[in-house]
């Protein structure tokens, strides 16, 4: 601990702090310009200057990045410390005359006008360095420099061009007390990790308002530290020390007895279809960005806008994007027609765009669907049967102009139609998701032709799979909406319960076995087995089947030279049996 | 044999996962294909030996077809890969026995390919049909009887 | 040795000065004249020329120094070589017309000791100058060369090397001047952090314009700092040095590198040096020629590749330097210095100079003064020994009105302190500073205004530009001195600019900023009344203002004296002047613009500056 003395007060402080910190500590404030807490004190901007008397010797000094010393006397206002910072803070006001905190800086020490040559009126950078320092030390990118010297210094990326060293974090304009940096973006925003595209976000927080549980996360493909090592801001930040960046992903073993699998769907990828634009138009939007838009704890607090901030006047909302389709995937998403539907009244009931339905075939075959549908009819919804060939933004008319303009056959109409509309919702279809192969090797089950997982039988085992102790719930089997998931989900659970409960499974009867007498040892097996049930008896000479291990594929059994290998109920003589029997009638 | 066309005898083993389930879903599907093939049960393609197509050539089948799972598929991670190697040298071998490779025949067919088996069924039949019947000679086979 | 046992002996050794001033005046073109002359007299045997560093004397250029007998031959040209080899080396008669002849004097002065210049220079840092090659070791060696770093590794603990240095009470001799002996004692003590690395930087990086000290002593005399380096590394215990030049000297550069590996073929740097088994080696570091580089912060930034910008000290180099190691910096002259330290002993250093101030000073002697050169001189000499009889006083006659010490950190010293002695602290008490030893002698032609202008012209310049009142004021600062050459200046310019050069003095980051306001301040305490007149009178007295000059023809003068000549006229940019040949001219004031080029051309004196 060291003591010391700021404009008359004590302060007690731990040893290697600076004088800032110790004056912050009793409450006395002295400006800065060029210091941020979270970047190393640079102490160039000369306006925290203080005077400092230690041991009998009187000198100025800047508060920022000067540490306390035992029996430190610092006057923060003295006619010497105010002198300097009057001039420095006068001749800031010339060279960035319109950086704000050097106004209000300037205000607060009595300057009205400074004395000194103005350059550039619009000029806001102060040359603090806060930009560069934040660049290197926290992002570790150093991406920008000063280059030049004197009053011709600037900050610039190499060559002033683009630097390929540039993230493109903002860090920089973030740390710019002056606004000097600007970052320029397409959409208006600034964008340094998008929510599915729809708005900005920080590399931490909480993934969705529901989220369970209800911690932040750090997105390591948006954090800094995980691209350049640095950073590491958040733990200087948090008092709790909470924050660990080395947390890796654990493997977890559990041993269970019954899995249920609900591995869900993903949405079809609308990128894929480059005739609708998605990811060219800012307002072509999928299903699932327009469900957080329209989410009261969503990105715009539930209202419905253009990425221009504005409102829509027509909306155009298309149907099997991805579905139905030979090009993509043939089956029907079960679900879409409905979503659309709900999309279609929410954007009647928020705003008062006209909607355009792009449908192949209405499919509201639940409960209450069909009703619904027809509650939509009277709000005036404009449905058009046909599949949407393209959206452009080239007008041919002046209606058209500024719009997207959707191109598609009313096949009521028989006639090729141009709808312009402002927002485009693509109602996706659903597809496995991204690890489902994966999972299906994993768990060794069959996947329909749809890629979805196979169910033992359709109608007499819709949960559970050719394994036993292994059953399906969900978008994983079948594309399927709430309601059926939740009933198939319950019906999984009493089939694993009931499982559970028995405690026991039948093993497979269909075992090989290996005549003792037989077999010659040639170990022609053991390489075979892809369970590794077979192992070799060296005292034996033979080859032993393990029971609990074979699956009864029989692979040994049509490979053994000596006939030694048989399987339960597929033994040789029961197929020859059954071939001569074909062949009786 | 009515209308005087040939109707081949096929044989048709079928791993348990998958082809049997989808000559399963072909059959609950309501389709209609050739009813010449006769199925085998085993539980995968990698438990047919060798000796059982020969057996059902001897026995006087006209053509052998051999269904299991896809590649990677496979309920017993690699059975069918057994087949096919087994399926490729055992054409060799025929061969060399007179029996043109025509007659035997190894698919892929899902559990969700009723469709693909009824397509496979029909195609094996009308090619054996085309090849006319199996003449094995001297072996006690059951051939000539039928035929004559 | 054995080499230069079987080395000939020759009769007369020619020693050709090879420093960067005299090269510019064709001293190897003289070098190739001796060496073709010589072989057509056929003495290749009898006579050997060699090339030395600077002499010192550069005002004389080409030099050549015919040993034995140190005969000082001048200002010579190709055309007298033959003239001078027949008559001197084959004739033995000393030519007289090519010795050195001082002002107002009839006879000329044949050996070089008995010349003013060098009669009252003490060599120290540049002991081996004009004496021997800088490009062979063997002849350092011979003037004992090496002979400190045996003692230093040999007989020597750490701390005596240290104790020996602080008792010689030598100082930087950068600028600043702090204490050596202790500087070494804070690197050694220095707890090394992340191993024991440390390392030991030779600052080189000479920016003042008109200083060339230490570029002559890397040029004349490598060996010096090499040495100086090894004995420095072996007290603070560092295993790495650097040294940094500026990339403007080339020929430094090179000679430094011939030096290095010469002392490295000589087990004089590398692993186990003399067999001690200490381990020290030295790499060369190009600087870019930023003047801020030479303060210490920012030249350690510049060697680690970094943006070379100085920042707050402390920590001090000697506790966290060269990539956060305990660094041990030192002036090239400063580590010439070492190496006599440790053979002659501190108390022998000790017993030159002042109280506070020990041994010697080189200064680079420019501006108006008979004598340009290079000169060391003990510490505590009057300025007026150093101006008047070293330098041979001022040239045409002038009157002397101020001498500028320290380069553009420094102040200018009027005629009234003439009589100061010459150390760190009477320096300072004057406003100015040793700094890295510049001298520019002004004479009455100059205006001290304008000299204020030219060095924070250059101080503005080389500001790196990080702190506010560095980069803004000095700016400023010239911004308002241009006012008032130009005579725009109000009452009120003067106390902002004498506000404004102690804050910036008093706020500023490092050395740069911290100095630049002295030659403000200081013009404005010697010659305030210089100031006055730009302001209220708009009048530059010494008439170098130019915007302040009023110019007018006598048209008496020019019609008697120079009959109209229309010389001025012919001249003229701005088409100011009216009159015709043969008839009186005169100036039109509304047209003028004060170019001054009428009053150049005018060869009668017709025309008036006022």
């Amino acid at each position: 601990m060291v003591n010391l003395t700021i404009d008359g007060k004590k302060v007690q402080i731990e040893e290697g702090k600076t004088i800032l910190q110790a004056a912050a500590k009793c409450e006395i404030k002295i400006p800065t310009l060029c210091y941020h807490p979270v970047v190393e004190a640079y102490g160039a901007c000369r306006v925290c200057m203080v005077e400092v008397t230690v041991r009998g010797k009187t000198d100025l000094v800047t508060a920022c990045n000067t540490k306390v010393q035992e029996g430190l006397d610092v006057q923060t206002g003295s006619e010497r410390v105010l002198k300097a910072r009057r001039l420095n803070v006068e001749m800031l006001m010339a060279r960035a005359p319109a950086a704000e905190p050097v106004q209000e800086l300037a205000k607060a020490l009595g300057i009205e006008k400074t004395r000194f040559e103005i350059k550039d009126p619009q000029e806001k950078c102060i040359l603090c360095g806060l930009c560069v320092r934040a660049c290197e030390t926290i992002v570790g990118a150093s991406a920008i420099s000063f280059i030049e010297r004197g009053t011709e210094r600037k900050v610039m990326p190499p060559f002033g061009e683009p630097s390929e060293a540039c993230i493109g974090c903002t860090a920089c304009a973030y740390f710019c007390p002056t606004g000097a940096i600007t970052y320029e973006d397409k959409y208006g925003r600034k964008v340094i990790h998008t929510e599915l595209h729809l708005g900005p976000t920080t590399a931490i927080r909480v993934p969705i308002r529901q989220a369970v549980p209800m911690v932040p996360l750090i997105d390591t493909e948006a954090c800094i530290h995980f691209k350049t090592g640095e950073c590491k801001v958040c733990t200087k930040v948090c008092d709790r020390e909470a924050i660990n960046h080395d947390m890796q992903d654990e493997t977890l073993e559990v041993e269970v007895g019954t899995i249920i699998l609900a591995s869900g769907f993903k949405p079809f990828d609308a990128k894929r279809i480059p005739a609708y634009g998605y990811g060219h138009f800012p307002n072509v939007i999928t299903a699932l960005e327009f469900e957080r838009l329209v989410n009261a704890s969503g990105p715009t607090g539930g209202k419905i806008k253009l990425a221009d901030g504005t409102e829509p006047k027509a909306v155009g909302i298309i149907h099997c994007v991805g579905s139905r389709d030979e090009n993509y995937n043939e089956y029907c998403s079960r679900v879409c027609c409905m979503y659309s539907l709900k999309f279609a009244h929410l954007i009647k009931e928020k705003t008062s765009a006209d909607v355009y339905d792009f449908y192949i075939d209405m499919r509201c075959f639940g409960k209450g669907y069909e009703e619904f549908y027809h509650r939509l009819l009277h709000e005036g919804t404009k449905f058009i049967r046909g599949r949407v060939s393209d959206i452009t933004d080239m007008a041919m008319t002046q209606r058209e102009e500024g719009k997207l303009i959707i191109r598609v056959e009313d096949t009521l109409l028989g006639t090729v139609r141009r709808i312009p509309v402002d927002m485009v919702i693509l109602a996706t279809g659903l597809e496995p998701s991204i690890d489902h192969n994966q999972l299906a090797k994993i768990f060794n089950i069959s996947c329909s032709q749809d890629t979805f997982f196979l169910e033992r039988h359709p109608k007499l085992a819709p949960v559970s799979t050719f394994s036993d102790g292994i059953y399906l719930a969900g978008a994983c089997q079948a594309p399927r909406d709430i309601p059926d998931t939740v009933a198939q989900a319950g019906g999984a659970a009493a089939e694993a319960l009931a499982l559970a409960d028995k405690g026991t499974f039948a093993l497979e009867p269909v075992t090989a076995e290996i005549d003792e007498d037989l077999c010659a040892g040639c170990q022609l097996c053991v390489n075979l087995c892809p369970f590794t049930a077979i192992t070799y008896d060296k005292e034996k000479g033979i080859s032993v089947v393990n029971d609990a291990l074979c699956k009864g594929c029989g692979t040994c059994v049509a490979a053994c030279p000596s006939g030694a290998s048989h399987q339960k109920h597929f033994r040789d003589s029961q197929i020859f049996a059954e071939i001569e029997g074909i062949f009786v009638v | 044999m009515s209308n005087g066309t040939f109707e081949p005898r096929l044989v048709g083993f079928l791993c348990n996962w998958c082809s049997y389930t989808g000559a399963d879903l072909a059959g609950t599907a309501r389709m209609i294909y050739a009813p010449n093939v006769r199925i085998i049960r085993v539980m995968c393609s990698g438990r047919v030996d060798p000796q059982f197509v020969l057996k059902a050539f001897k026995e006087g089948a006209d053509g052998v077809l051999i269904s299991g799972c896809h590649p990677g598929d496979c309920h017993y991670k690699e059975g069918n890969y057994k087949a096919l190697r087994r399926y490729k040298l055992l054409l060799k071998m025929l061969d060399q026995f007179g029996i043109e490779k025509e007659r035997f025949r190894l698919e892929w067919v899902s559990a969700a390919e009723g469709v693909k088996f009824q397509h496979v069924c029909n195609e094996f039949t009308e090619q054996v049909r085309k090849l006319g019947p199996l003449y094995l000679s001297k072996n006690g086979g059951k051939h000539e009887q039928r035929e004559a | 040795m054995a080499e230069m046992a079987k080395e000939k002996a020759y009769r007369i050794h020619l020693m050709v000065c090879a420093g960067t001033g005299c090269v510019s005046n064709n001293a190897f073109g003289i070098k190739a004249a001796l060496e073709r002359e010589v072989k057509k007299q056929g003495l290749e045997n009898e006579v050997l020329i060699v090339t030395t560093g600077c002499n010192g004397f550069c005002e004389r250029g080409p030099l050549l120094v015919v040993q034995p007998g140190s005969i000082f031959y001048q200002q010579l040209t190709e055309k007298d070589i033959p003239h001078l080899v027949e008559e001197h080396f084959l004739k033995g008669r000393p030519v007289k017309k090519l010795m050195y002849t001082p002002p107002k004097e009839k006879t000329p002065v044949p050996v070089l000791s008995d010349i003013d210049f060098f009669k009252k220079q003490v060599l120290i840092a540049l002991r081996n100058r004009g004496l021997i090659d800088p490009e062979k070791i063997d002849e350092y060696i011979a003037r004992d060369g090496y002979k400190a770093v045996a003692k230093a590794l040999t007989e020597m603990a750490p701390e005596q090397v240290i104790t020996e240095i602080a008792n010689s009470g030598l100082r930087g001799r950068g600028g600043a001047g702090f204490p050596t002996g202790l500087k070494w004692q804070m690197v050694r003590n220095a707890p090394a952090s992340n191993g024991s690395l440390k390392y030991l930087i030779c600052n080189g990086d000479e920016g003042d314009p008109g200083a060339f000290m230490d570029r002559s002593i890397l040029e004349a005399d490598p060996h010096s700092v090499i040495e100086g380096m090894v004995i420095g590394a072996r007290a603070v215990g560092a295993s790495e040095g650097f040294v940094y030049v500026r990339n403007e000297y080339p020929l430094a550069i090179k000679r430094m590198n011939i030096a290095i590996e010469q002392a490295r073929d000589y087990g004089l740097l590398g692993n186990n040096i003399l067999g001690t088994g200490f381990d020290f080696d030295i790499k060369i570091v190009r600087g870019a020629g930023a003047f801020v580089c030479g303060e210490e912060t920012a030249l350690i930034a510049s060697v680690e590749g970094r943006l070379g910008e100085p920042r707050t000290r402390p920590p001090y180099p000697a506790q966290s330097g060269l990539w956060e190691k305990p660094t041990l910096i030192n002036n090239v002259e400063t580590w010439a210095n070492v190496p006599i330290i440790i053979d002659r002993g501190a108390k022998w250093y000790a017993s030159i100079g002042t109280l506070t101030s020990k041994g010697t000073k080189v200064f680079s002697l420019v501006g108006k003064i008979n004598n340009t050169g290079l000169v060391e001189v003990p510490m505590g000499i009057a300025l007026r020994e150093i101006i008047y009889d070293i330098g041979g006083g001022i040239p045409g006659g002038k009157e002397f009105k101020a001498v500028q010490t320290g380069g553009p950190s420094g102040g200018c010293i009027p005629k009234e302190q003439l009589d100061l002695p010459i150390d760190y602290e009477s320096l300072t008490a004057a406003g100015s500073m040793m700094g890295s030893g510049g001298m520019v002698v002004m004479d009455e032609d100059t205006c001290m205004v304008d000299v204020a202008r030219y060095f924070l012209t250059f101080t503005k310049d080389e500001s790196c530009g990080k702190c506010t009142p560095c980069r803004e004021g000095t700016k400023a600062m010239l911004d308002i001195i241009t006012r008032i050459t130009e005579g725009k200046g109000t009452e009120e310019d003067l106390t902002l600019l004498e506000d404004m050069a102690h804050a910036v003095k008093d706020s500023s980051l490092c050395g740069l900023g911290k100095t630049a306001p002295n030659p403000v301040l200081t013009t404005l305490r010697y010659f305030r009344n210089e100031y006055e007149a730009h302001i209220r009178d708009r009048k530059c007295p010494a008439h170098v203002c130019r915007q302040l000059n009023v110019y007018t023809i006598d048209e008496n003068r020019c019609l008697t004296v120079g009959k109209g000549c229309d010389l001025c006229r012919r001249n003229c940019a701005s088409d100011a002047i009216r009159g015709a040949k043969n008839e009186a001219h005169r100036i039109v004031q509304e047209k003028c613009i004060k170019c001054g080029v009428c009053y150049d051309v005018c060869n009668f004196g017709a025309v008036k500056v006022d």
